[in-house]
């Protein structure tokens, strides 16, 4: 096993930003069942280390490839760009406006008088979002136009850090 | 004329015969070991036919220590050398261990490597040691039952314990002399019991339900072609079925009005009788409670429980296992219709009320076919028969997570995550930093794990130190710190400076580890003080930002202040810096942000002023070809 190989490469996987979460799955379980340390317990030490650092390397690339934000993410780097890069924060205004209304939105929702339906009709609201943005990257990355890809999925991380605090809002009413 | 063969001692002759290995529960009242006989995982039984064996070590002074059922009749007659519960002691430091120390009649003396030692009749005991003698027995049992010496163990622990209390788990292993074939979380263990991976056809999501007599513990795993692997797990380490017997005796205790003050025989009585009514309304919708024996001078009437209201005590209780349920049901991300079977494990399962709840919760009855208090064991002896080879094809595979987040201390006291909880292991992350101050040349690396932001509310796993990075103004180093978690939850930890290549390293062998309460506690209140944390966050991070501009401008002044600047203008901007001293010392960060701009500002021309003066110093006498 090379963990020096891209993750679509291990999984047999095109390099692409469509991915196929079936095949990912079963390659991902029919590789661990293979690499796991617990394959080889009666092994030398090091073949145990070497055990340990495939299914690390394994679950990481699991976890990006399972992700659409994090693959985009992954398909850039890839290509040598760096999505995340801290001065890399110039933003539309419309967009800005957008999500700073939606943040204003979410701020409110606990005194609202049915927080969960309002959260109900946010969550389906950024689904929307996100999946229009997921195919914009898809189109984008597809025709090689990286520095649109690269602005997708820059408004793509900013939906769903708004999608984990409203998971995070549902949790606390839940109590 | 054929030789004999003749094996080594220990090694066995025949290549395919069968390996012994055993499933251990080390648990925190009593202790199974299991192993799977003809295709059959069942608990092994002592001499006296007895499967359970109590987790009670007493140290004589001259003889080999009691373990089990003897050591458990002294009690209350040798306190101070029988050891229970050693399991709440593994992986803890000496304060950890004052905190429950009013339940524990032992002399505890700190110790260097940071979990406390119990004096004994027969000297100083660590609770690796006595944990190792509980082990020894386990052992023992196992090797006269199956009949030959052990290849190794698979031993179990909560899935929420942590690094410090995994390690301090093996090394009880070691001391002991077993192989470890593995460290495997109970609610895994517990799935593994029922077999469910052997219908080639059944996969989906599982819960495993675990509420014992102080604990909950709830696991969402996912279970398809042979591979467990655990999506989340969450509960409350404060919760079980101990609360039932309490809150049915507190209600006993305001029903026949029973004066407040009760002395310790009577509050055994009235737990006592809590328990007995408990089990009887298994069976019956009412039963009379007896006072008859009351360890007091009044007489009370018999009083009648129903089931009604019985479960009108219960509910609450249970209520919040539920909810910790639908929790961690969310951190999974499945709804409660997409679990397909529901194990119970743990004692109080066994309550009626609690496999209501749970079975109204999922729309569906929960399995109890295996005793809940074996059905750990049994899952860890399959998981040992695989381990030691003795299954071949299609193999179990149990894939884990983090129970709890890993992260270092930044500036200011904060945490930064590295991992997150829940992630599945091993995994390998890492994560860059950087130096703080022009020619730093060491830098403290200080491991944490929880989920609170802010150091002081997490526990500290390990500090090492990075020496001899080389000398660079703050933030060109590049210092990368590598995490490693193994299947067992075992972690390690590495550190590199990338430019010259100096690196440092450990194994996070933890002094001490993390109080149940206080991990229950730490995942809550990582929940309820999101808001503190984020204005606690905020104001370290506005701190840390007013110690370098003041720290930057002290000693631009002291190199060229008296140079470039009036004696006027100095003082105006040293009074500046007070006042951002003076709002940096407080606890509002929207001031010193505020404060921090004003400053910015009142030291502008004079950043403008030394930059020209470092430019035309640095081409005086210079001509223009020379650039």
């Amino acid at each position: 096993m090379d963990i020096s190989q891209d993750y679509f490469s291990c999984y047999g996987l095109p390099c692409d930003f469509a991915v196929d979460l079936a095949v990912l799955r079963q390659s991902h379980r029919r590789l661990q069942q293979q690499h796991h340390p617990d394959r080889f317990v009666s092994q030398p030490d090091s073949e145990q280390r070497r055990a340990v650092q495939i299914t690390a390397y394994l679950n990481q690339a699991y976890a990006t490839l399972l992700e659409p934000l994090k693959r985009g993410i992954y398909l850039l780097q890839l290509q040598g760009m760096d999505p995340l890069a801290p001065n890399n924060t110039q933003m539309p205004m419309d967009f800005l406006l957008q999500q700073i209304e939606l943040r204003e939105s979410l701020e409110d929702m606990p005194r609202a008088q049915d927080p969960e339906a309002e959260i109900d009709v946010m969550t389906s609201r950024l689904q929307l979002q996100a999946s229009q943005l997921e195919n914009e990257f898809a189109q984008a990355y597809g025709s090689s136009d990286f520095e649109i890809a690269e602005k997708t999925v820059r408004k793509l991380q900013f939906i769903v850090k708004l999608q984990q605090q409203l998971d995070a809002l549902e949790g606390a009413l839940l109590d | 004329m054929a030789l004999l063969q003749i094996a080594e001692p220990g090694q066995s002759a025949k290549p395919h015969q069968r390996k012994l290995a055993v499933g251990i529960d080390l648990g925190t009242t009593h202790s199974l070991v299991a192993s799977v006989r003809s295709g059959q995982a069942e608990t092994l039984p002592n001499s006296r036919g007895e499967h359970l064996l109590p987790s009670v070590v007493r140290y004589l002074a001259d003889e080999l220590p009691q373990v089990g059922v003897k050591a458990q009749a002294h009690l209350v007659d040798d306190a101070a050398n029988t050891v229970m519960s050693v399991k709440r002691l593994m992986g803890r430091g000496i304060e950890d261990v004052k905190r429950l120390g009013e339940n524990m009649p032992y002399l505890f003396e700190a110790c260097d490597q940071g979990m406390p030692l119990i004096n004994t009749v027969s000297g100083l005991k660590s609770p690796v040691q006595v944990s190792a003698d509980i082990l020894r027995a386990l052992v023992q049992r196992g090797e006269s039952s199956l009949g030959g010496e052990l290849v190794g163990a698979v031993i179990t622990v909560p899935a929420y314990f942590d690094d410090a209390q995994r390690q301090a788990t093996k090394d009880a292993a070691q001391l002991a002399g077993i192989q470890v074939l593995r460290l495997l979380n109970e609610p895994t263990a517990a799935a593994v019991a029922y077999g469910l991976e052997q219908d080639q056809q059944e996969h989906g999501t599982i819960a495993v339900f675990d509420l014992g007599g102080g604990t909950f513990d709830i696991s969402i795993l996912r279970m398809e072609q042979g591979v467990f692997e655990v999506l989340a797990t969450g509960g409350d380490s404060a919760l079980g079925g101990d609360d039932f017997d309490h809150a049915l005796a507190e209600w006993m205790h305001q029903e026949r009005q029973i004066p407040a003050k009760l002395d310790l025989a009577q509050q055994r009585f009235l737990l006592r009788l809590a328990r007995a009514g408990k089990e009887l309304l298994s069976d019956l919708q009412s039963t009379q409670l007896s006072f008859e024996g009351w360890p007091g001078t009044e007489a009370y009437a018999d009083l009648e429980l129903t089931r009604e209201q019985m479960n009108l005590l219960l509910d609450p209780i249970i209520g919040k296992a539920i909810r910790a349920t639908k929790r961690t049901l969310r951190d999974a991300k499945v709804t409660p219709d997409d679990v397909a079977r529901i194990v119970m494990v743990g004692g109080s399962t066994r309550s009626l009320r609690v496999q209501e709840r749970v079975a109204e919760l999922f729309q569906q009855q929960p399995l109890t076919d295996i005793d809940p208090d074996r059905v750990v064991a049994l899952g860890a002896a399959r998981q040992a028969d695989v381990l030691a080879g003795n299954q071949s094809g299609e193999e179990l595979l149990l894939l884990d997570v983090l129970p709890l987040s890993l992260g270092l201390e930044t500036m200011g006291g904060l945490v930064e995550r590295v991992i997150d909880r829940n992630t599945p292991i091993p995994v390998a992350r890492a994560q860059e930093f950087t130096t703080y101050q022009d020619g730093q040349t060491a830098m403290s690396i200080h491991v944490l794990q929880g989920e609170r932001e802010l150091v002081q509310d997490c526990r500290s796993l390990s500090r090492f130190e990075l020496r001899g990075i080389p000398a660079m103004t703050a933030g060109a180093a590049k210092i990368r710190v590598t995490f490693q978690v193994d299947a067992d939850g075992l972690l390690e930890v590495s550190a590199r400076e990338l430019t010259s290549g100096v690196a440092a390293s450990v194994q996070v062998k933890p002094s001490y580890g993390l109080s149940d309460v206080q991990i229950a506690d730490m995942i809550k209140a990582s929940w309820t003080n999101v808001e503190d944390d984020r204005s606690a966050r905020s104001l370290r991070e506005q701190q840390v930002e007013a110690d370098r501009l003041v720290e930057a401008v002290t000693m631009a002044l002291a190199e060229d202040g008296e140079r470039l600047l009036t004696s006027q203008e100095q003082q105006a901007i040293v009074n500046q810096m007070e006042q951002l001293v003076l709002a940096r010392n407080g606890q509002d960060h929207h001031a010193i942000a505020k404060q921090i701009e004003v400053m910015a500002k009142a030291s502008d021309a004079y950043a403008a002023m030394r930059m020209d003066d470092s430019i035309k110093r640095a081409l005086a006498g210079k001509s223009v070809d020379q650039l």
